[in-house]
């Protein structure tokens, strides 16, 4: 059966990713005594977690055959509300009014406001048929004029120190920045694996008539998994805005790249239905490992983009390969 | 509608005709500026804006994003369009020259604001920042801080950008004549903030026992000072930054940066303002280049100043 095929053909993409970070992290040990530490193990995982967040959207979304380009600008968005709604709340002057915000209705208005520009993508590419590449670039550029319009342009810093302990905070010896990216790949996991939803997912990227006729309520999934990419992206606007006790209003640049390759290392095929949430974790941590071991032995940064690109094209290579052989 | 479209566009471009020679109306100013993407940027086009309308013209901001091509489509727009004067803040010394002529050729002074064209004869004046002196002096500043000795770290800007360059090169024009003092990490951060959180952290890995960070905006300042505090290390390495944002002048009040380049946008857009409204009046013997001094602010002048300016 295909479903038996492609379980088969996941576990062997994840298998080869988890060898891909193996060498690497060998050979980086070999090249700098200073890698392999407890305390370069929480940077790694500190620096990664937002693309992890970020990277698990992607996946479902990808899994559906589509792309989000936006998840970037919404997560500057998202960020630019949560501190804008922290730091001045909305004063009403017309009606003499002033809403004030705690952290936690902040942070609750800027997942809402991630997952209303999530549904956006999502019905704009069911209900009006825009392709997903762009439906999400338009959404790229609203998202960073939003931004720009709700910042005016400048950074907003300064946010208190409950806020600060989302970004900086230790939790059971855990920073609370992985608590949060380990949370959000467990749901993600049980989504994929455990539920209906999951399979629908699979099966759309798969073969989206063949879902169709099977009774799969087609535009409701990929509405579902766009809203889930929009929520996600928030939840790495709140971690980037807290990690760095500022809003900036260029936060998330070219975030979408860096996903997209996560989610590709990992080994989910861009034409979908195939591919795995702890597959993207592994091509997260293998981005993370590479970044973070090209500034511990003091690459020059241009070579560094030849080097991270090289990856990507060596890590697709292998995964195509494979897939013929399976 | 294709019909429609049409119709409309050549409205567009009739109604430009009207307001170009007109003699009642108000002329317009356009300000290009390489990206709106930084606060000091923004900063530097809303002044020219602000002061554009103060001495009474019309005047609208474009947003080049940092790319030389949308540079050259703004500049067509506001030639066609019949505006009177650019106020340019350029993307790229050289790549920029070819859209300064158009402007020229069709008759329209162009005001080089902050950043320089390589040429001697097509913009009308340039209002520079001396970002090369500048960080001559942070260099001085930082040799001081350090007691001649010491290692340090530096985090370079966008690696294509021209002053990313100027900056480093002014810094080591100085510190590199001390030898003992060593630079053990070179990386580039984007001149953003998390990236060079990030960054930070993982040159802490490798290189622990360091002195000093020289970061090339002030944005990554602050992220490298994020970097250190988390490793316990604040206080104990001076970081000094450059532009004069909001973020590091309070920082440095804060006893937290040790110092930063103070650029002034204000007069350089002002100033850039005022030529084209003197040219309007009729004077043509502009400078052709107008270096606008950069201020080291520490700690010991620290109450002079506020964000992008010197206090009233």
């Amino acid at each position: 059966m295909p479903m038996g095929l492609s379980n088969y053909r996941a576990s062997l993409t994840r298998f080869q990713s988890f060898i891909a970070l193996l060498i690497l992290c060998i050979a980086l040990s070999l090249l700098s005594n200073k890698f392999l530490t407890i305390e370069n193990g929480w940077n790694v995982l500190r620096q990664i977690s937002v693309n992890v967040c970020i990277s698990v959207g992607m996946t479902l979304v990808v899994l559906t055959a589509g792309i989000d380009l936006s998840v970037g600008s919404i997560l500057a968005f998202s960020g630019a509300v949560a501190a804008g709604l922290l730091k001045n709340g909305i004063p009403w002057p017309a009606h003499d009014l002033f809403i004030g915000f705690t952290l936690l209705g902040t942070i609750v208005a800027a997942l809402i406001v991630g997952a209303a520009l999530g549904f956006f993508n999502g019905w704009m590419i069911t209900r009006f048929k825009v392709p997903p590449f762009v439906a999400t670039l338009a959404m790229l550029t609203i998202a960073r004029g939003l931004t720009m319009l709700s910042t005016k342009g400048y950074p907003i810093s300064s946010l208190g120190s409950k806020f600060d302990f989302i970004g900086s905070g230790w939790l059971l010896g855990i920073p609370v920045l992985v608590w949060i990216s380990a949370v959000t790949v467990i749901l993600a996991v049980v989504l994929v694996r455990k539920t209906p939803l999951g399979r629908y997912i699979y099966a759309i990227g798969g073969n989206e008539q063949a879902a169709r006729l099977s009774g799969i309520h087609i535009n409701r999934v990929k509405i579902i998994v766009y809203t889930i990419g929009g929520i996600l992206a928030a939840v790495g606007g709140i971690m980037v805005t807290s990690r760095l006790d500022s809003a900036q209003p260029n936060a998330g640049t070219n975030y979408e790249l860096d996903s997209i390759a996560a989610v590709v290392i990992g080994g989910t095929s861009l034409s979908g239905g195939r591919g795995t949430i702890m597959g993207t974790v592994l091509g997260a941590i293998i981005i993370g490992v590479l970044n973070n071991g090209l500034v511990l032995l003091d690459v020059s940064p241009f070579w560094q983009q030849v080097i991270k690109g090289l990856v990507i094209l060596l890590s697709v290579i292998v995964d195509k390969m494979n897939s013929q052989e399976a | 509608m294709k019909k429609l479209t049409i119709a409309l566009v050549s409205m567009i471009l009739l109604a430009g005709c009207g307001t170009r020679d007109g003699n009642g109306q108000p002329k317009k100013i356009a300000i290009v500026v390489s990206t709106l993407n930084n606060p000091w940027f923004v900063f530097l086009a809303q002044t020219a804006a602000a002061k554009a309308k103060a001495l009474g013209y019309e005047s609208k901001i474009f947003d080049s994003q940092n790319n030389t091509a949308l540079e050259s489509d703004h500049f067509e727009n506001a030639i066609a369009s019949g505006y009177n004067a650019i106020l340019f803040n350029p993307t790229d010394a050289k790549g920029s020259v070819i859209n300064v002529k158009k402007a020229k050729d069709a008759g329209i002074p162009v005001f080089c604001m902050d950043r320089e064209i390589d040429s001697r004869d097509a913009a009308t004046s340039q209002i520079l920042s001396d970002s090369y002196s500048g960080c001559i002096d942070l260099g001085k500043l930082f040799v001081k801080a350090l007691n001649k000795k010491g290692n340090y770290v530096e985090l370079l800007g966008i690696v294509s950008d021209d002053n990313t360059w100027n900056r480093s090169k002014g810094f080591h024009s100085v510190v590199d004549n001390y030898p003992h003092l060593k630079m053990v990490a070179q990386q580039s951060a984007d001149f953003d903030r998390n990236k060079a959180m990030e960054v930070m952290e993982s040159i802490l890995q490798a290189h622990p026992d360091i002195d000093g960070v020289f970061a090339g905006n002030d944005a990554m300042a602050m992220g490298a000072w994020q970097a250190l505090t988390a490793a316990g290390l604040a206080g104990k390495i001076k970081v000094i930054g450059f532009d004069g944002a909001e973020d590091a002048i309070n920082s440095i009040k804060e006893g937290k940066l040790t110092a930063t380049a103070m650029q002034f946008p204000k007069t350089i857009a002002e100033l850039a303002a005022t030529d084209a409204d003197e040219y309007f009046k009729g004077k043509r013997d502009f400078p052709h280049k107008l270096p606008i001094p950069v201020d080291v602010v520490s700690a010991t002048n620290i109450d002079k100043y506020t964000a992008y300016g010197k206090k009233n």
